[in-house]
């Protein structure tokens, strides 16, 4: 306390100062309009920095949950796409349905059979062999199921095969690994008779029980037409980011089960 | 009740009456109004009040305000220079800051010359600083308080002159 005292005594004159100048300023800001807009300009300048500033603190304080809101807004605008392309073109390589959407806990790319692992299992409807992508485009297919968890067989993966045609002009071929670049896949089995670009676009081919016809996985960046076996060698480049993958979502054909039944006869 | 403290009562009354009836009312070039009230706060003997200097200094501005209807200008440039007087003092006189008198005798002109001219100076850009209040017409602002400024100090000194030779 003694030594509260002994500071206001000792900075008497600053204390002087302050209050005298406050008595100041609040009579130029009753007493004259010039000083009245000009200092109201600089109070609403001040407090709209002020409140800029600190909703810019506490904005970080509630990414996580905008960030769920986000993905969960996303998962529903997914699901309403999807059943827009069902109803408007009644295609069966088409169909399919959104199951869930799945946060990444464990995931590498340095690997020649690289494993992603969701944080969904069998209690968020996801089963094996189904498709996953992101809005991106394609990302891998289910391998295993826990009740909670749930491994994925990423395109980075020298095991991987998936149906692809080129957008447009629909010719057929598979897309793969070959372990090298994690940014670059192969584009195999489109003859030299095709006509290609670069800068092409490839798309899933809806010929198998994991995707739906039209969802993108990259462009073609290079291609070497000097092979002896007929086909083009074809790079191409993925859109995914694999090294920073983080919500994901699963789906599946619609017809699945009555095809393998099908096929099982 | 000295009389020295009746004669700086005469002197602080006598300038205040100048400043109100006479220089308020001098428009030099339609534009230039002479501070000679200033004068108290630099002859202000600097073994007096620290305290007492501000208060002098906001009652001199609301008087001196109150007639020119510049609502609270001046008295802000002058607690201002009253507050800022003692670094002022130091850096214009250096080592002999502490002397009593120092601006007045014995010391170099150009130590003289500085404080008057920046007592004079930061006055006058607070105070037209405050009356123009508005950052788009800085030339004008500069302008006013070097020319105020230039009068103010020609007036203030040939009066401290004339006060230091009697």
């Amino acid at each position: 306390m003694q030594s509260i005292i002994n500071s206001i005594i000792k900075n008497r004159n600053l204390i002087i100062y302050i209050i005298l100048s406050l008595v100041t300023f609040n009579s130029l800001y009753k007493t004259s309009s010039v000083h009245y807009n000009g200092i109201g300009k600089i109070g609403t300048y001040l407090s709209g920095k002020s409140s800029f500033f600190s909703s810019f603190i506490y904005s970080y304080f509630d990414l996580k949950d905008k960030n769920q809101r986000l993905i969960d807004e996303n998962f529903e605008l997914k699901k309403i796409e999807l059943k827009y392309k069902n109803q408007a073109f009644p295609d069966k390589s088409l169909e399919s349905n959104l199951i869930t959407n799945a946060s990444v806990i464990l995931n590498s790319i340095n690997k020649s059979k690289n494993i992603i692992v969701i944080d969904k299992g069998k209690n968020g409807g996801i089963n094996a062999e189904m498709g996953v992508i992101t809005s991106e485009g394609v990302i891998g297919i289910i391998k295993s199921v826990t009740d909670n968890y749930a491994s994925i067989i990423s395109l980075l993966n020298t095991d991987l095969k998936v149906n692809a045609i080129l957008k447009n002009s629909s010719t057929i071929g598979s897309i793969s690994w070959d372990g090298l670049n994690s940014k670059i896949l192969k584009l195999n089995d489109i003859p030299l008779s095709s006509s290609i670009k670069i800068g092409d676009t490839i798309v899933t081919g809806g010929m198998s029980f994991y995707f739906p016809k039209g969802i993108p996985i990259g462009a073609i960046i290079n291609y070497d037409n000097s092979s002896l076996e007929g086909y083009y060698d074809i790079d191409v480049s993925v859109f995914n980011d694999f090294s920073s993958l983080s919500n994901l979502y699963i789906l599946e054909r619609t017809d699945n089960d009555e095809i393998k039944n099908l096929l099982n006869d | 009740m000295t009389r020295g403290f009746l004669r700086n009562i005469t002197f602080y009354t006598t300038v205040l009456v100048f400043q109100l009836l006479i220089f308020n009312h001098l428009k030099i070039f339609d534009f230039i109004t002479p501070f000679l009230y200033l004068i108290i706060f630099i002859l202000y003997k600097t073994s007096h009040n620290k305290t007492i200097l501000i208060i002098l200094g906001f009652i001199t501005g609301i008087i001196v305000d109150l007639s020119m209807q510049t609502y609270g200008c001046n008295t802000f440039a002058t607690i201002t220079i009253c507050y800022l007087r003692e670094w002022i003092e130091k850096y214009s006189f250096g080592v002999n800051s502490n002397l009593p008198l120092a601006m007045i005798k014995g010391t170099p002109l150009i130590n003289r010359l500085t404080f008057f001219g920046l007592i004079i100076l930061i006055h006058s850009l607070i105070y037209n600083s405050l009356i123009f209040f508005n950052i788009e017409v800085l030339g004008t602002i500069i302008f006013s308080t070097l020319t105020n400024s230039i009068v103010t100090f020609i007036i203030i000194w040939l009066i401290s002159q004339l006060i230091s030779n009697k």
